[in-house]
């Protein structure tokens, strides 16, 4: 049996169809270009679905946020490892991205007091402001307005249950690079699809599913962004730079890996201990993600970990405080309504309320490095990151791209980061498609040898199922890629690499041509294996601990000292791994914002040993004052839906 | 207890209901619990399915937490969101019934968005887009398009149920369609056009199936009926009154 070979011409593809896609697909269509979409999943089904629906909009909070200080935020929280046009291109977009997505019928509360969009009543972690937005239906909304943004005025083709092989590209005489087109598997109609296009946005990233236990991140995040464009020979930065989000379930098994909480619902109380309930991370609300999964998987390394593999998470003295104990509650359960919907699920009555110790694990989420992009989201590459040094017409956005959080990424920036810089790889796209005037001299061949490739795998005898070596690369990234590395773990990944890359012509495929599922599990697997390898190698050149990096075997990276990305690319026959000097944060900077984050850990121990009755007082006072309820406090009720700042269930 | 009792508490005996080529086939699948008292989910028994008998088993999924809306099956003969639907002793897992089949429990999706295509303009224009949305919109919007609500739907029974390649959208609708026409009518922001529009459409994809119908169920329980059917129901007799 053969797959035909179906042959189409755009002007822009795109692969994805989340936030990231959706925004690229609806701008470059209105630029004028013809767009066809494909994706994996049905339509708009995708990790911005899924999201807990936070975003961050710059001076949502309060007038005094400037782009700088956004800008800032991200630079600091990501080891100055950002780079800086983007992180301003990120705060210069923000409002403006955001609006687009409403226009496509996102709503979120509006203020009674500013008549703007009313963002959570504190700043989530690492953010100097308050900026982030929640919405009702969390990510789920946000798949609405994408889904919207694609079908609503037709112009847009799309497809779904489409895999992407590889990407096609021709070497051109003055020794750069282009993007010509692609080559995908349309499952749903068992075509081979030979998209021929001058511009490509790559917007599938994430590749959770290398590792399990993982949070409900989309099962389709294998990597594929990742490996097929190192694959045609993009660079790739920070892949190193994987987050785990610290408080995730242990149990039971259809829980594993799901959300439970943020370090900033874990409020001001709440603290992680080891199996002997010895504390081993306090003012948990004021750490990044990467400093609680790090301090859990320390604890179970140094055999302190509870029975699941995790910690305790104990936000006992936050319920317990008799004046602000509901307040708390209405916190929790209303600033991340789903993940909160998983613990009642999961846990016991008295957990769930906060009376008994929460056990928690991480779990892996979201891939902070990405294809090395300028702010426009073109693939660049070499010393100078010069356009004509990564691949012409290739772009990527949302978390295929790197850039914009180096080490760790701040809460709530992802679904702003998909709108942005999807909506500015759309634009590219389409004016480079512009300057194109068709593909006269197109090579034909280079498809077809792709098309020969993914046939020749049609009907493959072996012993082999690539479904189950996914199973084995997820746990062996997790135990030797995880929260937790070493250069003995990362040299083992690349030796199971290899071994696993051999196995690959055992694998059997059968002879079907529509939805192929060992074909598909292949193709997945392929993708998983590459990026398991790219990771390594940047994980390895990486040798200290920094953000969502943890080397148990160097000493932490400190902030004070030179920072440098890591970037690697296939190259023949090999792995090729550099280092990019980055721009420091101007030391006065520096020092301020370690001493001010000191200090905010100082005040939340001190706020932790103080006795009950000074602390609930002072507890109180804070959560009305960010209920915007001093003055009006005695008409309204401790629990009652208007004491829960706003409606709380909204956020 | 006997020893036979204490082998039936680790299993737990299913039927999946592959399909390839046009045909099904029944296969009899031995789940094995992972503790003495789990109560294991519909996706929980594909997955071990997938691992150990059938490794080419084909079937959708994604979060596992009831958020993206693509791993809906039937379970004995009812659409449910396989993440979250605990599987008893002898069930059966297979296709949704209501969607053509591709292979195994994967069904055909977008010939229902596509039904939609160009059909729901939405641009603020303008408007002001700081207003709040009422309690019902939200509502609305919490649909996580699991496609449940096409079970023993009217409307959409009278598409042809042949599953040919031709067929790129559907005629009839369904109260998913008809939920996203009513969300743009709920829409503070839509203008009177847009949501007259709305209106229409729902009436052209055959609303006036639904006046004999005693209603629809939504996957994860919004009220489809009342907060759908009905107002476009009579929005549509005012329209026409006009």
């Amino acid at each position: 049996m053969r797959i035909n070979l179906v042959w189409k011409q755009y002007d822009v593809l795109v692969v994805g169809s989340g936030g990231a896609g959706s925004n690229a697909a609806e701008t470059a269509s209105e630029m004028g270009a013809s767009v066809l979409l494909v994706a994996k999943d049905p339509l708009s089904a995708s990790d911005t679905k899924i999201s807990e629906g936070i975003a961050t909009v710059r001076a949502s909070g309060s007038e005094d946020d400037s782009e700088d200080t956004l800008s800032e935020n991200l630079q600091l929280a990501g080891g100055d490892l950002p780079d800086a046009k983007i992180t301003s291109a990120f705060a210069k977009d923000s409002q403006t991205a955001y609006d687009k997505v409403r226009a496509n019928g996102l709503r979120p509360k509006i203020s009674a007091i500013t008549k703007n969009p009313d963002p959570l009543p504190l700043p989530m972690g690492g953010h100097t402001k308050r900026r982030s937005i929640g919405h009702k239906n969390s990510g789920v909304a946000f798949g609405h307005a994408n889904w919207n943004s694609i079908v609503k005025d037709a112009k847009i083709d799309y497809k779904e249950d489409c895999w992407l092989v590889d990407i096609i590209t021709e070497n051109n005489k003055d020794d750069t690079k282009s993007f010509v087109g692609a080559l995908i598997y349309d499952a749903q109609r068992g075509e081979l699809l030979a998209v021929v296009c001058p511009s490509i946005v790559i917007a599938s990233g994430g590749l959770s599913t290398i590792y399990f236990p993982k949070t409900d991140t989309m099962r389709g995040n294998t990597g594929d962004s990742y490996a097929i464009a190192a694959r045609a020979g993009a660079e790739l930065i920070d892949m190193e730079q994987i987050q785990f989000l610290p408080f995730c379930l242990t149990s039971p098994p259809a829980f594993e890996g799901l959300l439970g909480g943020e370090p900033v619902t874990a409020s001001y109380l709440g603290v992680l201990r080891d199996k002997n309930k010895k504390v081993i991370l306090d003012g948990v609300y004021l750490r990044t993600r990467a400093e609680c999964s790090a301090a859990i998987m320390k604890a179970v390394e140094d055999g302190r970990g509870t029975k699941n593999g995790g910690a305790y998470l104990d936000m006992t003295a936050n319920k317990r405080a008799p004046k602000s104990g509901v307040y708390f509650m209405n916190f929790l359960k209303g600033s991340l309504p789903s993940a909160y919907n998983n613990v009642r699920q999961a846990m016991s009555k008295s957990e769930s309320q906060c009376e008994d110790l929460w056990e928690v694990r991480p779990s892996a989420h979201y891939m902070m490095g990405g294809i090395r992009v300028d702010e426009n989201c073109c693939s660049i590459g070499g010393s100078e990151g010069l356009k004509n040094d990564g691949i012409v017409g290739l772009f990527a956005a949302g978390q295929a791209m790197g850039g914009l959080f180096g080490a760790n990424r701040l809460g709530s920036t992802s679904l702003t980061e998909g709108a942005v810089f999807g909506q500015r790889a759309g634009k590219n796209a389409a004016l480079r498609a512009r300057n194109i005037s068709g593909m006269n001299r197109l090579n034909k061949k280079l498809f077809i040898e792709k098309a020969k490739k993914v046939n020749s795998l049609i009907g493959q005898k072996g012993h082999l199922h690539a479904s189950r070596i996914k199973l084995t690369i997820q746990r062996k990234c997790w135990e030797n890629l995880g929260p937790i590395r070493d250069e003995e773990r990362l040299n083992k990944t690349k030796l199971f690499v290899s071994k696993t890359r051999k196995k690959l012509k055992n694998v059997k495929i059968s002879n079907s041509t529509k939805w192929n599922q060992g074909l598909i599990e292949y193709l997945e697997l392929e993708n998983m294996i590459d990026t398991a390898e790219l990771m390594a190698f940047a994980a390895l050149e990486r040798n200290g601990s920094l953000g969502g990096h943890v080397r148990a075997d160097c000493p932490n990276i400190s902030l004070f000292s030179k920072p440098y990305s890591t970037i690697v690319r296939f190259v023949n026959n090999g792995l090729n791994v550099t280092r990019l000097p980055r721009q420091q944060t101007e030391f006065k900077k520096l020092i301020k914002f370690k001493f001010e984050e000191q200090k905010k850990f100082l005040g939340a121990k001190i706020l932790r040993l103080m006795p009950m009755i000074l602390k609930d007082r002072v507890l109180e006072k804070r959560y009305k004052k960010i209920m915007n309820i001093q003055k009006s406090s005695i008409t309204v009720q401790p629990g009652s839906v208007e004491a829960a700042f706003g409606d709380r269930k909204i956020l | 207890m006997t020893k036979k009792e204490t082998k039936d508490r680790q299993y737990l005996n299913v039927t999946i209901v592959t399909h390839s080529e046009g045909k099904d086939m029944p296969v009899n699948f031995k789940y094995k619990k992972r503790h003495d008292r789990e109560k294991p989910m519909a996706l929980d028994v594909l997955l071990q399915a997938q691992e150990t008998k059938l490794p080419d088993l084909a079937f959708r999924y994604g979060c596992r937490a009831r958020n993206c809306g693509v791993c809906t099956i039937d379970i004995n003969g009812l659409p449910r969101i396989a993440c979250r639907s605990v599987v008893r002793e002898n069930d059966k897992l297979k296709a949704m019934s209501t969607l053509p089949v591709i292979t195994d429990l994967v069904v055909r999706r977008d010939q229902i968005s596509r039904q939609l295509r160009g059909k729901i303009y939405r641009n603020s224009g303008g408007n002001d887009l700081n207003v709040d949305a009422s309690e019902d919109y939200h509502e609305l919007t919490s649909c996580i398009e699991c496609y449940a609500c096409l079970h023993n739907c009217p409307m959409h029974e009278k598409n042809s149920s042949d599953p040919s390649e031709s067929n790129e959208r559907y005629e009839y609708g369904n109260p998913f369609s008809l939920l996203k026409l009513q969300t743009i009518v709920m829409d503070p922001v839509s203008s009177n056009s847009q949501k007259n529009d709305a209106i229409t459409q729902a009436v052209n994809l055959g609303l006036d199936t639904c006046l004999n119908c005693p209603g629809c169920k939504c996957g994860i329980g919004i009220d489809l009926k009342g907060k759908v059917v009905n107002p476009l129901i009579n929005a549509s007799k005012k329209i026409a009154e006009k």
